[in-house]
């Protein structure tokens, strides 16, 4: 083990808060040893780093299709994949050799540069935007000060990919699946952007370390100091996750590609390992938000309470993710599917002026709040996001107005 | 060679490629295209007048730059609309057949 | 200075084919390529924000809802714009030729010193502009853009049946 010859430098190299920046520190020490330019230290320092994030997300993209599987079984009464290995544990495996041994099927009518070109740009934002993440109080792959702004104009990449692969299939289902996609994504960016513009507001800085720096300390010794514990940050945070499920086209926003309306949308003529890309693509995508979601409102890797934090920092950020994603996995479970009406007037009348108010509400509060007037900043903003809420819920429920249930032909 | 001087080119160039489109092109949707490109090489030069200008604490060129681009976005989506009310009336996008004001 | 070198004749190829090819789909997506491209440089010459934003609303809308727009109105079907070259490409030619030259001629002629230190925009400056310098303009765009999305939705409104 000669390459350990710089470990009298970092004596951290081996604590468990410095665990998963090991391959990055040992590529770079080893560089170093063999007196390479700066800049190729940093480029195999960045380069390991980069690996060991896809290393982590590969495996749990691989862990989440079978737990995916199996957690709807349960809630539908089944048993779920446990055929392959021990529970069903070489499932993903299974199906990662089917994917690459599939047959590469083209349709005649398909654009071929378009068509191969659309997987490999939906996978890419996703990769991109798994890199300004901060996973831990020292991890974070390409520490950017625009990380904000750079996670969603990737986001905003996947949309103009998901129209190529629609159009470049050159048959129905896919440009009608495509145009049903497009359409929700661009409407779902927009509560997205705006709750995330609440906690740029507030924290003052577009990058994601700072947000999550900020969101340290202790309120009363045992509340954390989160950003969805807060009025402004409750409301924001919803937005935020259910504009986050819409964006990643699951249900129950998932007419673009559900199976019993459309075949696979944008995706039906792809096979084999490009319908694979599509796949990572999409819960690479479920990760990165997600992950975003939980660095702009769950505090990132704080943890919860002022004892904890012997627990290394990665590990409250992979624990709030894996509570996030099985959320979405429940909510998956259980609602049915929104038709595209239903989903658009959600919205562009529910979820849009929500996360206008949570701007306002925002300002008042960091306002009050810098100021000493805690207890008023509570009293404002509570009956600032409270009342518009009911007065659209009220109005929401008068316009579809249950009526008693008539059967035509029951009676003979 | 001057960067300024490149930049500048380029920017002229793309300003005619745009202005040639917008002249050329028979369907409305693809004039457009030409008119984003015009105000994509307008928006050049203000960011090339300020990184390679004398320092200017007043951010004049990015300041363009950012409304330009809210401008050409607003632009663009009332364009769209526009032309696909047509399109609903006249079933055609072709700028050539939608020669009378009488519909 | 180098960036620069490499994504200019890039951007070039890219507007051309926008401009010149036949499939409108085809020229909006190379559309979409040159306005990243465009945010590429944008990056490259230290106004990292603004490259950013190109992409977010150029990129990530305005193209988007251009072959949104290309989808609705599905010119797939028609062959387009090869038999009418002969007639509107010498007026087209005509008007635009003399326009690069005498803006290629400005250029060549009298270039200014060029200070070489690369300075990186600063995000909180433009905040601070934003909302005192520029506040009216702000206000200005705002109400811009929301007639724009008012008569958007106005316009895309089913055409309802008058008594």
């Amino acid at each position: 083990m000669t390459f350990l010859i710089a470990q009298t430098e970092e004596p951290s190299l081996w604590s468990p808060e410095w665990l998963p920046l090991l391959p990055k520190r040992l590529v770079e020490n080893l560089l170093e040893h063999f007196n390479a330019p700066e800049w190729l230290i940093s480029l195999g320092g960045t380069g390991a780093g980069a690996a060991t994030v896809l290393a982590v997300f590969m495996t749990g993209f691989a862990l989440l299709s079978l737990i995916e599987r199996k957690t709807l079984a349960r809630v539908q009464n089944r048993i779920g994949p446990n055929r392959a290995g021990w529970f069903g544990i070489l499932q993903p495996v299974a199906d990662g050799i089917k994917m690459l041994t599939k047959e590469d099927i083209v349709p005649a009518k398909a654009e071929k540069l378009l068509h191969l070109l659309a997987p490999i740009l939906i996978v890419v934002p996703a990769i991109l935007a798994l890199g300004v993440l901060p996973y831990g109080k020292e991890w974070i792959p390409v520490p950017m000060e625009l990380g904000l702004l750079f996670f969603f104009a990737v986001g905003s990449l996947t949309e103009l990919a998901v129209f190529m692969a629609g159009w470049a299939s050159g048959s129905k289902f896919p440009m009608l699946g495509a145009m049903r996609a497009i359409s929700q994504m661009v409407s779902y960016e927009l509560p997205l952007v705006l709750s995330a513009i609440a906690v740029i507001m507030v924290s003052g800085t577009l990058s994601l370390p700072d947000i999550v720096s900020q969101q340290g300390g202790f309120h009363l010794g045992f509340l954390p100091a989160w950003n969805i514990l807060t009025p402004w940050g409750l409301v924001g945070g919803l937005v935020f996750f259910i504009a986050s499920i819409a964006e990643a086209n699951r249900c129950p926003f998932d007419l673009p590609e559900g199976e019993s309306e459309i075949v696979a949308g944008h995706m039906t003529e792809y096979s084999g390992f490009k319908y694979a890309l599509f796949f990572m693509g999409e819960y690479l995508g479920l990760f990165a938000i997600s992950g975003l979601g939980v660095t702009l409102f769950l505090g990132g890797w704080q943890a919860p309470l002022p004892g904890l934090d012997f627990v290394p920092s990665w590990i409250w950020f992979f624990g709030k993710l894996a509570v996030i994603i099985f959320f979405f996995l429940w909510i998956r479970a259980t609602w049915p599917r929104l038709r595209m009406d239903q989903l658009m007037r959600f919205g562009w009348l529910g979820l849009i002026p929500l996360s206008l108010l949570t701007i306002p509400a925002a300002g008042i509060w960091s306002l009050l709040q810098r100021s000493q007037h805690g207890l008023l900043a509570w009293l404002v903003t509570v009956p600032l996001l409270l009342v518009p809420f009911v007065i659209m819920t009220v109005l929401f429920n008068k316009r579809l107005a249950r009526s008693n249930r008539t059967y035509r032909f029951a009676e003979s | 060679m001057n960067p300024l001087a490149v930049l500048l080119t380029l920017s002229s160039v793309l300003f005619a490629l745009g202005l040639f489109a917008v002249l050329t092109r028979r369907n409305a949707i693809l004039v457009l295209v030409g008119i984003e490109l015009m105000l994509n090489a307008a928006n050049l030069n203000f960011i090339g007048f300020w990184r390679f200008g004398p320092p200017d604490p007043q951010l004049t060129g990015p300041m363009f730059v950012l409304f330009g681009i809210a401008i050409a976005a607003a632009e663009a989506a009332v364009g769209l609309a526009i032309i696909l009310m047509v399109f609903r009336h006249t079933r055609s996008t072709n700028l050539n057949s939608s020669d009378s004001l009488h519909g | 200075m180098i960036a620069l070198l490499i994504l200019s004749p890039l951007i070039l190829l890219a507007a051309l084919g926008a401009v010149w090819k036949a499939r409108p789909v085809h020229a909006a997506l190379l559309l979409a390529l040159t306005l990243s491209l465009g945010g590429a440089l944008y990056i490259a010459l230290g106004a990292g924000f603004l490259g950013l934003v190109q992409f977010m609303v150029y990129v990530g809308a305005v193209a988007v809802l251009i072959v949104f727009s290309l989808l609705i109105t599905r010119p797939r079907d028609e062959v387009e714009e090869i038999a009418r070259r002969p007639k509107s490409l010498l007026p087209g030619l005509l008007c635009t030729l003399p326009l690069l030259a005498v803006l290629l001629y400005a250029v060549g002629r009298n270039v200014p010193e060029t200070t070489t230190e690369a300075v990186e925009l600063p995000i909180k400056r433009i905040g601070e502009l934003l909302f005192t310098t520029h506040a009216p303009a702000v206000l200005a765009i705002a109400i811009l853009l929301t007639a724009v999305l008012l008569g958007a939705a106005l316009f895309a409104r089913e055409p309802s049946k008058k008594p």
